[in-house]
């Protein structure tokens, strides 16, 4: 017998099979010496489980055991304390830590945005007594200022030509 | 407790950085660099006494309009001007530089020319920018005066 035959003899025995596959079994068991065996077999250990095991008995009944649990799950929820009056420090406690860390939030925004250090503060032009000069300024942050003064003037001596 | 013990240093914490931010401790002298350069397109000075520029002022006078190939350096005045304040200095015989502080990188420099005050400009003058003044001198030279920024 192979092993899917062996287990509907089982639920045969065990009064699972249902009715128009427990006449094909019971035929097969006419036929079957092997099968008739192995039903006697697995008869003898089921009786014998059966037979063999202690009895148990609770102390109590179920129902009395269950109810005890019940009852002492109400025991328990009825003593927890209630929850006492909130007082002042744990009140503070609870707002202490959101600010705070507001608190470092805002320093680190304050210390990235920073005061602006950037060089486009507005340049003023040229606030000179001879409004003769033009400016210059390119991408690398470098600024000309060209005053067109004369060469003779005083800031280039014409006096040896190369002595300022 | 433990929890109210750390949330109390994080609050302190963030306390003294307020107030360390609020008071910053003072700040040093700005220190500006002020060099007179002489603009030519002779190979040499005719002024032995002249140094040739520094690398870095050359690689900025390449980009600017100028038309001299060769510029030389005259003096070089290191000035220190207190937060808020001005410092002045001779950058030649004839020559004076007045630089005010006006805060952050803002800078009023003032040229005096024979001690009469002859330009001045309002400049904002970050570290690692520069500001040159210049103007035509005899023959077809010219005069610079580099302002660069150190601290």
């Amino acid at each position: 017998m192979d092993y899917d035959a062996q287990l509907k003899l089982q639920a045969y025995l065990d009064g699972e099979l249902p009715e128009a596959e427990a006449k094909d079994m019971a035929k097969c068991l006419a036929r079957d010496q092997d099968a008739t065996v192995l039903l006697a077999e697995l008869k003898n250990t089921r009786q014998a489980l059966a037979g063999g095991e202690m009895p148990r008995q609770l102390p109590e009944s179920g129902e009395f055991f269950w109810s005890k649990i019940e009852r002492e799950i109400e025991r328990s929820e009825l003593s927890q304390p209630a929850p006492a009056h909130e007082s002042l420090l744990a009140r503070w406690r609870r707002l202490l830590v959101p600010v705070s860390a507001a608190a470092v939030l805002g320093i680190i925004i304050l210390v990235m945005v920073g005061p602006s250090n950037s060089s486009l503060a507005p340049e003023s032009e040229v606030a000179s007594e001879d409004s003769g000069s033009f400016v210059y300024r390119d991408e690398s942050g470098t600024t000309l200022v060209w005053l067109s003064y004369p060469a003779e003037n005083d800031i280039a001596d014409e006096t040896g030509g190369n002595r300022l | 407790m433990k929890r109210t013990v750390i949330g109390l240093v994080v609050f302190l914490c963030g306390l003294c950085g307020i107030t360390a931010f609020g008071q910053a401790p003072a700040k040093p002298d700005k220190k500006i660099e002020v060099q007179l350069l002489w603009g030519t397109d002779s190979a040499t000075s005719p002024n032995a006494g002249h140094k040739p520029v520094q690398p870095d002022v050359h690689k900025r006078l390449k980009t600017l309009p100028l038309k001299w190939h060769n510029y030389f350096m005259v003096t070089n005045v290191t000035l220190s001007v207190p937060r808020g304040q001005s410092a002045k200095a001779p950058i030649s015989s004839k020559c004076a530089i007045e630089i005010k502080d006006l805060g952050q990188h803002n800078l009023e420099v003032s040229y005096f020319g024979k001690d009469k005050k002859v330009e001045k400009r309002t400049q904002s003058l970050p570290k690692g920018e520069m500001l040159f003044y210049g103007g035509n001198a005899p023959g077809t030279n010219a005069w610079l005066v580099v302002l660069k920024r150190l601290e």
